[in-house]
């Protein structure tokens, strides 16, 4: 299935120029009071969504821009954001 | 003491004509047997900058105004200022004459010797380009010169359209320099059928001034 990407800067480009940066997970935790399982929780733990989750990606042979997308896991297809919250 | 010496990543098999000593780099200004066009012009000991702030607004390397844009270039009194995103730029030094040095503040890295910078002019140059990458540089919504940071060759560079004229464009090419050699064979590869051959700088400075 072919992913393309849209990068803020640099536009549409072909998904083999990015890389993927994990799942788009909230702020980082308060460290106070934060035990070790909470951590490794918001570290390693993942929705694994069936259908649309924002996304981290990184234009890594373009423009170097780290950027949130909305990606339809099932067709592997780019959602606006607008779209993405119906 | 000695003198350093640079040595350019790009190497042509072609013999050179006339050679000049520049800067402790030595400038092919002619080849032997250069032919008609295009022509693949090696511009690795121009001197190239990368400029990174968080107030490039208020920067002006070289006394010109960099362009605001993402993508977008300036190129005025031979030097070249590429956007690249919020917070850099790449700026290019095209006019051999000028004074070399890089800007004293902190916000600069001279990153001359660590890439290879190749021009590309005459006809048929995207032809060539269009078989070694995806990268669409006639774009129509695209106005000359403007920049593309993407694959060319599998290779992530910075490719900068001067010119979409049809038979008198002409694109400057950056990337790291440890691609030189394959990066100059593969575009040397694509081009043979256009007949495509390695020019001396004259041969860019002439294009430029035209």
């Amino acid at each position: 299935m072919a992913l393309t990407i849209t990068c803020p800067i640099c536009g549409k480009r072909n998904g083999y120029e990015f890389r993927f940066g994990g799942e788009e997970k909230g702020p980082r935790p308060d460290e106070k009071d934060m035990t070790p399982e909470a951590w490794c929780d918001y570290v390693h733990m993942n929705k694994c969504v069936a259908g649309i989750q924002e996304e981290w990606w990184f234009h890594k042979d373009g423009c170097g821009s780290w950027f949130k997308i909305h990606r339809d896991t099932t067709t592997n297809l780019e959602k606006e954001a607008q779209e993405a919250k119906k | 003491m000695k003198d350093i010496q640079r040595i350019s990543p790009v190497v042509f098999k072609s013999t050179p004509s006339k050679v000049e000593k520049r800067d402790n780099w030595d400038v092919v200004m002619e080849y032997s047997g250069e032919g008609d066009g295009p022509y693949l012009v090696d511009l690795s000991h121009r001197p190239r900058f990368d400029l990174q702030s968080s107030k490039l607004a208020a920067i002006k390397p070289f006394g010109l105004k960099l362009p605001e844009i993402p993508g977008n270039c300036i190129f005025k009194k031979g030097i070249l200022a590429n956007r690249m995103n919020g917070i850099q730029v790449s700026v290019l030094n095209l006019d051999g004459q000028k004074d070399s040095s890089m800007p004293d503040e902190a916000e600069y890295t001279d990153v001359t010797d660590s890439t290879i910078c190749v021009a590309l002019i005459g006809k048929n140059i995207f032809s060539i380009c269009e078989k070694l990458t995806a990268l669409d540089f006639m774009d129509l919504q695209k106005k000359a010169p403007f920049l593309f940071q993407g694959p060319f060759s599998h290779v992530p560079c910075q490719i900068v359209t001067l010119s979409k004229d049809s038979d008198n464009s002409g694109l400057i090419l950056t990337c790291s320099r440890g691609y030189g050699r394959d990066m100059i064979n593969s575009i040397l590869h694509a081009g043979e059928e256009f007949g495509l051959r390695p020019a001396g700088e004259s041969r860019f400075t002439n294009w430029i001034k035209a």
